[in-house]
């Protein structure tokens, strides 16, 4: 429950979480004069306590990721972290060949950064996925060829919670000398990552998601021949240089203490989503008409995303003021564009728009689930009776 | 994903009607001779239905179906709640941009609005009989 907010309902964790009260405590003391404010970059006392503190949270994150600190980058956050890695990697290994490799279905960070490179003269396969939203395997091979350098597949996608097979598919890129990048800024704290035993190159995270502070993210480079990423910015040398840019103390503290909390209590708060996510269904899903969008198998129990036929998107979410969820739909008849990851999942454009994403979070009560379970039945009900299009399913 | 909106879109008008949409649905069945028009657009998959039952010149009973945003389910709410009981005449009569600003409808929602007149025009010419000139 938002505490400022107590007639509204949060299940928007997908988008993003709140900052863990521990996490917010350890922030707060990199920011004043009474505390460790200095830039970690000077070598004065002051400052090289801030460099400790930096490195204090590499640790942390590297401990959750089952890596070497020195292979983590400091960014601003996912986007910043998937640009780095998948143009500072394509740029790099450009004399070797220019075809790269993706989904559709990744975030826009994602596919926006590889129709950046398509402009520079990268050639990029866009593979659709199945119904389930997962990427067949066999269809990834047939599309490797022997100038692919790089991959992006998302771990968590964010719209459907859908759990891509990682491991598998670095498999793959690893037999061939490929670069793996993955978008894992809906897993890394929630469910296992493990980087000392999955094949992956590249990897990025974001601290806003996983109960730590927002512009602060990671980029995690494995420590490997022929993986390395060219530098998007220039000047200050930080990052050694791969990530210029004075380093923001408070943040990365908050991001280091995020992911030691994240790691202490990670199965936890899995079996209390998983708990959450099986209360919802339970209650809505039997009502005429809904649909689940993505894998009811491989999927994060974090996000449980819907469609709703004979009911239209943006009326639905008005329903729905009560609650802060994710929506297919937009609010401006200028802008209706429908998900692209439900549109390659099969949905036409009502079902996408009418689609609701309910994503849940450590501080999620079965009880809000609850007022989510009949607000939500209240709204169809409501709308249907108005409505002259009914579920087909009815 | 949309999620977040920076202002609240809806007037407080959009909203109530919105909530009490006591003009929706069909007629019940014992209005055997009421009389309905439909109208739908592709773009958006917006489609409005109008049913009305005549007495004479004057419009008895309206209701509607509306698959579409809360701003047309607001203006055809609005709409059936002020031509109930009005000459027949009245269909012809949806005052587009005066609807748009007493519900206070961004611009852009415009043609959602311009459906349901071309409902309500659809209705009159199915009452009447008479075709009306497109100026």
């Amino acid at each position: 429950m938002l505490s400022n907010n107590a007639e509204l309902v949060y299940l928007d964790y997908a988008a993003t979480t709140p900052v863990d009260p521990q996490v917010a405590e350890a922030m707060s003391a990199y920011l004043t004069v009474d505390g460790t404010f200095a830039n970690p970059s000077s070598i004065h006392a002051a400052g090289r306590q801030s460099a400790a503190a930096v490195e204090r949270a590499r640790e942390q994150l590297a401990g959750l990721l089952n890596v070497s600190p020195h292979e983590l980058i400091w960014t601003s956050g996912a986007t910043e972290s998937v640009n780095l890695g998948i143009i500072g990697a394509a740029r790099f290994r450009s004399n070797r060949g220019k075809h790269l490799i993706t989904m559709p279905t990744e975030h826009k960070a994602v596919t926006d950064t590889f129709q950046a490179l398509e402009r520079e003269g990268f050639e990029v396969t866009y593979l659709m996925p199945d119904r389930n939203g997962l990427l067949a395997l066999d269809e990834f091979e047939a599309a490797i060829r022997d100038d692919t350098q790089l991959v992006s597949v998302m771990h968590v996608n964010n719209e459907t919670g859908v759990i891509q097979d990682i491991r598998r598919i670095g498999e793959c890129c690893r037999q061939r000398d490929i670069l793996l990048h993955v978008d894992a800024a809906q897993s890394v704290g929630k469910l296992p990552t493990d980087l000392s035993v999955l094949p992956v190159d590249l990897l990025s995270l974001t601290a806003h998601k996983l109960y730590g502070p927002k512009g602060i993210g990671a980029l995690y480079m494995a420590d490997r021949p022929g993986c390395h990423v060219l530098p998007l910015f220039h000047g200050g040398g930080q990052e050694r240089g791969l990530r210029p840019g004075t380093l923001p103390v408070h943040q990365i503290v908050g991001l280091g203490a995020a992911a030691s909390l994240a790691k202490s209590r990670q199965v936890e708060d899995l079996v209390h989503l998983q708990g959450l996510e099986a209360r919802l269904w339970s209650g809505i899903g039997n009502i005429p008409g809904i649909l689940r969008n993505g894998s009811e198998t491989e999927s994060f129990p974090g996000i449980l995303n819907v469609s709703i036929e004979g009911i239209e998107g943006e009326s639905l979410m008005l329903a729905l003021e009560p609650l802060c969820v994710g929506s297919g739909s937009a609010c401006n008849s200028r802008n209706r564009e429908s998900s692209t990851v439900l549109q390659a999942l099969g949905r036409d454009d009502a079902l996408a728009q009418s689609a609701i994403r309910f994503s849940f979070g450590r501080d999620t009560t079965n009880a809000e689930i609850d007022l989510a379970i009949g607000c939500y039945a209240d709204a169809i009900v409501h709308l249907r009776a108005i409505s002259p299009q009914q579920a087909r399913t009815a | 994903m949309t999620t977040a909106v920076l202002t609240n879109p809806y007037s407080v008008l959009v909203k109530r009607y919105f909530a009490n949409p006591v003009h929706a649905g069909q007629l019940p069945d014992e209005y055997n001779n009421a009389v309905v028009s439909e109208v739908a657009e592709s773009e958006t998959g917006a489609r409005v239905i109008l049913y009305a039952v005549v007495d004479g010149d004057t419009v008895r009973m309206l209701r509607y179906q509306v698959f579409g945003c809360p701003h047309l389910i607001a203006a055809a709410e609005a709409f059936c709640d002020e031509a109930e009981g009005q000459p027949v005449s009245t269909l012809l009569e949806l005052d587009v941009p005066g609807l748009m600003d007493k519900l206070t409808i961004p611009v852009e929602k415009t043609g959602r609005v311009l459906i349901l007149e071309d409902a309500a025009k659809a209705l009159h010419i199915t009452v009447t009989g008479t075709k009306y000139s497109e100026d």
